[in-house]
């Protein structure tokens, strides 16, 4: 039982808007272990994103955050921004979104992945140059010291997330956050940037931290699954867990809502109806009871709270799926590849 | 897996590239052209604009007692009667072969009165648009590294200031409080460079000042929004923060180049009004300069003199508009180098 | 992702915390100042300038009596003083204010609507139609304005009308870029192409989405035009090519105070301070109304 390299207690995040506080996250509490894989899920809105900036210190001014989150037995929270900038690119890395918008457009590639080497350490600048064409060759990118000299815009989008990723990885993080790192991607190259992160992560032993809203993706390459809705955590179990035995109405509904070859042709796909709360005015019940196909009126009156109701499995509903039957509704199926230990 | 993403193995470099650089020369000629074919439309809208004004150099030389006998006489004598199409042709073409001709009232070249004339106002112009621009960039850059602080609300205070007040209000201003209250610059008159560096900085402060506080001022506050806007709305910005990149390189080193496009093309724009500026301020404080000439030659239709002061400008802006092109591309890859695959 | 955040943020504030509820009580506060301040002080200055005379006398502007040049402020009966031919300077600056509020809104207006119809023309239809445009109002930019409104104001003669015309030529090429750079900027988003893939006309595109979404843009840049055209009519009549003397300006007005700077300055910085004033006004409201209407 390794001790955790991160720990989130009671995470809430609020944003002081014109008349209104946005509560983005509500009391989020996780670990995650020294080369663990884990996922957090949800929709747009769910608060994914914000917590995991919030861990960083990445928030606009404007965001109040409270609660608690240490990283091997440090506060971080409260964290001046001069201490934050120790961790962050060092010990705590990220990986964004749109790597066309995440990169700076008038800087070479290789001095954009250079600055992460020189922000935490003393080199010099052939040397950095030496340690970028090295990282550029560990994230598989051809021809190193020619992409070096390149402009973002000259570079495919696949290209650039790993250029992305070689810049997160440039010194050597225990804990590298995947922030929707494949979502602008196409199906091909998202393969490829996960597996390239796996390998990555065994062969430097690094945490990863996925997020994500493909719950697909998250089974398939996740140790560990939390799925969040409204800002708080509604499910969290080990990844083939949940895939067999799913217990929160609103992470079947996932399931149920990704794209399937066995489904008949034609047949309409089905979608979770309605709409996400409104952060600044959450329902006083459980935020997805409006939504939910099997809400009954104690979960409109009251939000459940979430409880290691199995072990290793922890989910917030009051009335969670009875059947123990997988993600699908069909018993027996073979757990599909993924890198968690079986149920 | 090792996936060939991008331009073929195969082509170099160098080579590559300045073969992409042929379409930007190309790019680079229609500008060119277009750039010239502005400049003569200036003349020529000039030419129009001053024939169309009603009486013309000889009546304003010989004054209203003048006979329309002695009037037409004097008109002959000038050209004057000549269709407008000849003249227009006979300067277009004189202008090609560099003579601007002659002024009208006192029968100089109208090169030498330039040639006199021109490095004073060309002085002063410099002055306040390297200040006016030093100033701007260097007091943006304070205020955006931390929005709404104390550096940032002063500057909006002192660069509201600046856009809200006239440039002959603002000279008659700065001589009251800085020449005749408190002696420190003089209120009129002007000491050449090369006969006392010191004293001819003086002499072209005030006015410096007065033509380059207004436009600091708009620099600063559309460099400052622009800088703001960056750090808090672009990506790129996030990432550099996430790398533990320190917050000073973020601003100068990040955000800084991606928003100079405005403050160019800003700077470009306004090159023209300075025409108007010049020949405001110049008379305020006598300074020997082409817009102490520009107004007073329009009265007296002294078309060649005009002519040649519009050709004068004209062609700056011209040449800034291409300055401001090219500083794009330097700045921003994108417009150099062509995209590459997928 | 930057996205997701800015959407929590009020448009145009930059990122500081205003959490404690007496905090944002102020900041609150602070915001309404800034926008009615001045458009108070605006409709006061309207009030008077027009209002005023009217209602009740002031003394002549024009026809003030030689027996009382050159009296300092605060003299009884004439609260600003004369000038040095006997006007009483409260009333010229009354009725200067008239002139350089006609000029400032006329300007404007015309530069709105002619360059504004030619800026979306060009955004809109491009191809030629934006060629022509574009290169016509790069001639009338490079193109030493000031020249041309001077040619104007001195050909035609000085007069309000003339000098409304003449500064047309600086607001119309400045509106038309704006209108046209925000057009093009509009017409890459989508229900710009829904909307005329549904086959509706270019101008009823024009009319029912272009304009009301560039309206604020050419707004909050037109109120600053105001003040421009304002300190260009005052520098036409310190040229004394606006409005001709003995009518009351506020440049001319301060022309005629330059011969006497050193010894009565009130003559310059009286109306000096007026149009200060009346132009800051312009452009805080600018500001406060480009914030609340969340333009770039």
């Amino acid at each position: 039982m390794s001790e955790a390299l991160l720990d989130v207690e009671d995470l809430k995040v609020t944003f002081a808007g014109r008349g209104r506080d946005v509560h983005a996250v509500n009391g989020v509490s996780y670990r995650v272990r020294a080369g663990q894989t884990l996922a957090i899920v949800g929709e747009s809105g769910s608060g994914k994103t914000v917590s995991c900036r919030a861990v960083v210190g990445l928030l606009p001014p404007s965001a109040v955050v409270t609660g608690s989150a240490r990283f091997r037995g440090t506060q971080l929270i409260g964290l001046s921004d001069d201490q934050m900038r120790q961790y962050r690119g060092a010990d705590i890395a990220m990986v964004f979104q749109d790597p066309a918008r995440s990169l700076n457009p008038t800087m070479r590639v290789g001095s954009q992945i250079a600055e992460a080497v020189r922000a935490h350490r003393h080199v010099t600048k052939p040397e950095a140059r030496e340690q970028v064409i090295e990282l550029l060759r560990l994230v598989q990118i051809p021809l190193p010291e020619r992409r070096y000299l390149e402009y973002p815009h000259q570079l495919s989008g696949g290209m650039r997330q790993r250029v992305m990723i070689a810049m997160a990885l440039a010194c050597r993080p225990r804990l590298l956050i995947a922030d929707e790192a494949t979502t602008a991607l196409d199906v091909t190259t998202q393969a490829q940037i996960m597996e390239l992160l796996l390998d990555l992560q065994a062969g430097l032993g690094m945490a990863l931290m996925l997020i994500s809203h493909d719950l697909g993706l998250a089974a398939s390459y996740a140790d560990e699954v939390i799925v969040m809705y409204a800002g708080r955590i509604v499910e969290q179990a080990p990844a083939a867990r949940l895939f067999t035995s799913v217990r929160m109405p609103y992470t079947q509904a996932l399931f149920e809502a990704i794209p399937r070859l066995e489904r008949p042709a034609h047949s309409p796909l089905p979608v979770i109806g309605g709409r996400p709360p409104d952060l600044a005015a959450l329902p006083a019940g459980c935020s997805f009871a409006p939504r939910c196909r099997g809400a009954q009126d104690d979960c409109r009156r009251a939000a459940p709270p979430l409880a290691e109701h199995e072990p290793g499995h922890r989910w917030a509903c009051w009335h969670p799926c009875e059947n123990v039957a997988d993600a699908f509704g069909e018993p027996g199926r073979p757990v599909p590849r993924g890198n968690g230990d079986t149920a | 897996m090792a996936v060939a993403e991008g331009p073929e193995p195969g082509a170099q470099t160098g080579r590559a590239r300045r073969v992409l650089g042929s379409p930007s020369l190309r790019l680079a000629g229609r500008r060119l052209l277009a750039a010239i074919l502005v400049l003569w439309g200036v003349t020529f809208l000039t030419y129009v604009v001053m024939n169309l004004l009603p009486g013309d150099a000889a009546q304003e030389l010989l004054g209203a007692n003048a006979t329309p006998a002695e009037v037409h006489q004097l008109e002959v004598q000038l050209h004057l009667n000549e269709p407008f199409w000849v003249r227009y042709g006979q300067w277009l073409g004189d202008a090609f072969h560099g003579s601007l001709g002659t002024s009208v009232v006192n029968g100089e070249n109208v090169t030498t009165i330039l040639g006199t004339r021109l490095p004073v106002t060309a002085e002063l112009l410099l002055y306040a648009f390297v200040g006016s621009i030093a100033f701007g960039v260097a007091v943006a850059v304070l205020g955006s590294r931390r929005p709404n602080g104390v550096a940032d609300r002063l500057s909006m205070i002192v660069s509201m200031t600046g856009l809200s007040i006239a440039p002959y209000v603002l000279a008659l201003v700065l001589i009251y409080l800085f020449a005749v209250r408190l002696p420190w610059f003089p209120a009129i008159g002007y000491t050449s460079l090369t006969a006392d560096p010191f004293q001819n900085i003086r002499s072209l402060t005030l006015p410096a000042v007065a033509i380059g506080f207004p436009l600091f001022s708009i620099y600063t506050r559309l460099l400052r929004a622009d800088i703001v806007e960056q750090m808090q709305r672009e990506d790129y910005i996030v990432t550099a923060r996430a790398k533990g990149v320190p917050p000073w390189r973020v601003l100068l080193r990040h955000a800084l180049p991606n928003s100079l496009f405005g403050l160019i093309t800003l700077v470009a724009l306004n090159l023209g009004a300075l025409v108007g500026a010049v020949a405001i301020i110049e008379p305020i404080f006598s300074l020997p300069g082409v817009g102490a000439i520009l107004i007073q030659s329009i009265n007296d239709h002294d078309v060649p003199v005009v002519e040649g002061i519009v050709v004068f400008f004209g062609a700056v802006v011209v040449v800034a508009n291409l300055l401001a092109d090219l500083l794009y591309t330097a700045l921003d890859p994108r417009i150099r180098y062509e995209r590459a695959a997928s | 992702m930057s996205a997701l955040l800015p959407d929590l943020l009020a448009p145009g504030d930059p990122a500081d915390a205003k959490r404690e509820p007496r905090a944002r009580a102020r900041a609150g506060w602070a915001r309404a100042l800034r926008l009615w301040g001045p458009a108070g002080f605006l409709v006061l200055m309207l009030a008077a300038c027009f209002g005023w005379p009217n209602i009740y006398p002031v003394p002549n502007p024009v026809r003030g009596s030689v027996l009382q040049a050159g009296l300092p402020p605060l003299s009884p009966g004439h609260i600003f003083g004369t000038d040095p031919v006997g006007n009483d300077v409260f009333s010229r600056i009354l009725y200067g204010g008239q002139i350089s509020f006609e000029v400032g809104f006329g300007v404007t207006a015309i530069g709105l609507v002619v360059g504004g119809l030619l800026g979306m023309a060009a955004g809109y239809w491009g191809g030629a139609a934006d060629t022509i445009i574009s290169r016509l109002l790069d001639v009338l930019i490079a193109f030493p304005a000031l020249v041309l409104a001077l040619a104007i104001a001195e050909g035609l003669g000085p007069s309000e009308v003339h000098v409304i015309w003449a500064l047309s030529v600086f607001s119309i090429p400045a509106v038309g870029r704006i209108a046209r750079g925000a057009t093009l900027a509009l017409r890459g988003q989508t229900f710009i192409l829904a909307a005329r893939l549904s086959g509706t006309r270019g101008w009823r595109v024009i009319v029912r989405h272009v304009i009301p979404n560039i309206a604020p843009q050419l707004m909050t840049f037109s109120l600053l035009g105001i003040g421009v055209a304002i300190i260009l009519e005052g520098a036409l009549s310190f040229l004394g090519l606006g409005i001709p003397l003995p009518e009351a300006s506020w440049g001319s007005m301060i022309a005629q105070g330059q011969q006497t700077l050193s010894a009565s300055p009130d003559l310059v910085l009286i109306p000096s301070a007026f149009l200060f004033a009346t132009v800051l006004s312009l452009n805080l409201l600018g500001d406060a109304l480009r914030e609340r209407w969340g333009v770039r």
